[in-house]
């Protein structure tokens, strides 16, 4: 068992970590907040808050 | 809502549509920037060398700068449109509004390919690079597995976590990889007493004559593929009409200079016939100049420079994919927004397995051909997308950020220049190209007769333009 | 125009039809593997013996090649004479040709007539 061997090991446990940390939140997320906030995003609504087009 | 105008500034603050949780308005141009040449760096480190295999080392610089001239075109084209139509999903957001919902539905399906395919090519190198290394320094039979995962499964968390920190830490990558190619030019040129290029004797006639620069095409456009994702960012950039015309444009010249730089390093240091088939040129290449020094600093390049591709195939196939879900173009559970972060971040959690499945399972030319095909057919409705925006709007119809010189003519470049590069995938990778159109149509079908139907009509033509001429 | 309302799509359907575009994604990126007929067509001939000077190689590739780890002729022989086969019918390249031109003229035909029906809905509701 040599480094490449333990980094082996490291490189799965960090992959289920952030996997983890990732699933979590998602599952807290849609259990907090309700599916009409979550999908309020409408397509072109920024550029009328906040865009400055000067012609 | 036709008498809504983007122009105005009493609207400010609140969405006229009740938008209680959207993406975040706070990247800027070097972002821009960064997404675009972040995503194609890595095709100078490896890829592009596929090219010299094709037709031999001079077939590779003709096909580097037509692929150049390709791209150049899609640049000023996609900087005219998109600093017009500024909303995520950009190429699929401009298809929506020019073309038609069918067209749109596939271009958004381009994207996601092109670049969930890049990613998993991306990943693919990362594990290789490792495994290089590993055993470089004594260790046979590297698992490649746990690295591969934990690249894609590391930048989904930060893709996941928000989009500046995401953007910003391609930036920092990206700038280092680009500065190692820099680095290696001056190093190895006769101008700084470098004395390693043999340029004489190492470079060869045509092996394959002209038949085979027109195949080299093929991985030509591996040096710039997925300069056009910088429009993906559109809805989260400050100032969309000025930072992305500027970001692009920046970003194709810079990858001209590090395709040309590339190109003269690599074929004065190894024969063709190995440059052909390396896994990893540009290492290659600082392994030859015998310096330790610089072989390390290209090596994190190599590692730099896919770590930021993937960062950002993440960042546009799940913006795509989310503009489509909002759409109702696919189910519209992925159109949901992050409230805390502001990310798509159901979009990119369902990527993540996609990105896994082909990074473990296919093989790296098939992902890549893959990649490859999806952005050709995009290139192609490009000039088509083109040509109807200034026909449907002429100039004079509504304001544009950024106006692209010569029309008609980069659209008529881009086009003959993507039937060539057709036929160049034709030789040799003929089959997967007609299996790839048998997809696209299939799926055109199944969208056009079923999907279509949960899609509210008039509610996805969202900018504020006046009436198309001719309709 | 009459305002289109579109059915509301509940959760068993959007899951079918993720399922659904999955099965056709990765089907074709697979069938041409499993047929057999990814990749290009690769020929080589290797002379018997191969010696540096019958590969065609002058003394700096010869120098080169050692660097990179291939000692002798022998071992460089197989990448150095591997060619592409660029051979191609004229009857499949026009198979080709019709393909991806009907693909183009299929979508923007469909496109167009869902674009008229957006743009009617759209500008003439008011």
């Amino acid at each position: 068992m040599d480094i490449w061997n333990i980094m082996e090991y490291a490189a799965w446990a960090l992959a289920a970590v952030f996997g983890l940390i990732i699933v979590t939140d998602w599952l807290r997320t849609d259990n907090s907040y309700s599916e009409e906030v979550l999908m309020s995003s409408r397509e072109g609504e920024l550029e009328a808050m906040t865009e400055e087009h000067k012609i | 809502m036709s008498d809504f105008d983007i122009t105005s500034k009493e609207i400010d603050g609140m969405a006229p549509h009740g938008t209680k949780v959207g993406l975040l308005r706070v990247l800027g141009p070097a972002h821009v920037w960064a997404l675009g040449v972040g995503i194609v760096l890595v095709g100078e480190y490896m890829g592009w060398n596929f090219a010299v295999g094709k037709g031999g080392a001079f077939a590779a610089l003709i096909a580097c700068w037509f692929a150049g001239l390709l791209y150049t075109c899609v640049a000023m084209i996609d900087s005219e449109v998109t600093s017009t139509v500024a909303a995520a999903g950009g190429q699929y957001t401009q298809a929506k509004h020019i073309v038609g919902p069918l067209m749109a539905f596939n271009v958004g399906l381009y994207l996601v390919f092109a670049y969930t395919m890049l990613e998993a090519a991306n990943a693919i190198t990362v594990g290789f690079l490792i495994d290089t290394v590993a055993v470089m320094s004594g260790h046979e039979g590297l698992d490649q597995r746990p690295f591969i995962v934990l690249a894609i499964m590391f930048l989904a968390w930060l893709n996941y976590r928000g989009v500046l920190a995401t953007l910003t830490f391609s930036l920092v990558i990206t700038a280092i990889a680009f500065s190692a190619i820099i680095i290696l030019f001056l190093a190895t040129s006769p101008v700084f007493g470098g004395d390693v290029l043999r340029h004489e004797a190492l470079m060869t006639d045509l092996p394959y004559g002209w038949l085979g620069v027109l195949a080299a095409m093929h991985f030509g456009l591996w040096y710039y593929l997925g300069i056009e994702g910088t429009t993906q960012a559109a809805e989260e950039v400050r100032s969309p009409a000025r930072a992305l015309p500027f970001g692009t444009l920046a970003g194709i010249m810079t990858l001209l200079i590090a395709a040309t730089l590339t190109w003269y390093v690599c074929v004065g240091l190894m024969p063709w016939e190995y440059l052909g088939q390396a896994g990893v040129p540009l290492f290659d290449a600082a392994r030859m100049s015998g310096s330790t020094g610089l072989m390390v600093l290209l090596g994190i390049g190599t590692l730099f420079a896919t770590l930021a591709s993937a960062n950002g195939c993440i960042n546009d196939a799940s913006r795509a994919w989310f503009a489509m879900g909002r759409d109702h173009y696919l189910p519209s559970w992925f159109g949901a927004v992050h409230p805390v972060y502001r990310t798509p971040y159901r979009s990119i959690i369902f990527l993540v397995p996609i990105a896994l499945i082909f990074a473990l399972g296919a093989p790296l030319d098939q992902v890549i051909t893959f990649s490859i095909l999806s952005g050709l057919l995009e290139y192609t409705f490009m000039p088509i997308n083109v040509i109807l925006f200034r026909r449907k709007w002429p100039l004079h119809a509504i304001k544009r950020g950024y106006e692209h010189p010569f029309h008609p003519i980069p659209a008529i470049v881009l086009l003959s220049l993507c039937g060539v590069a057709y036929f160049a995938v034709f030789l040799g990778y003929g089959t997967q190209l007609v299996a790839m159109i048998a997809f696209y149509i299939t799926v055109s079908l199944w969208f056009h007769f079923w999907r279509y139907r949960f899609v509210r009509r008039a509610a996805q033509f969202t900018m504020p333009w006046p009436r198309p001429q001719g309709y | 125009m009459a305002k289109y309302t579109p059915p509301v799509q509940g959760k068993l359907g959007q899951m079918i039809d993720v399922v659904v575009l999955l099965v056709m994604t990765i089907g074709s990126l697979y069938i041409p593997l499993w047929l057999g007929l990814a990749g290009s067509a690769h020929e080589s001939n290797v002379p018997e013996n191969p010696t540096w000077e019958s590969l065609g190689q002058n003394a700096v590739m010869v120098e080169k090649w050692n660097q990179l780890g291939y000692a002798d002729a022998a071992s460089a022989a197989e990448l150095i004479s591997s060619r592409f086969d660029y051979s191609f019918s004229i009857s499949s390249l026009l198979v080709m040709i019709v393909v991806i031109v009907g693909y183009y003229a299929i979508m923007l035909r469909f496109s167009e007539k869902e674009y008229r029906e957006v743009i009617a809905e759209k500008f003439n509701q008011s």
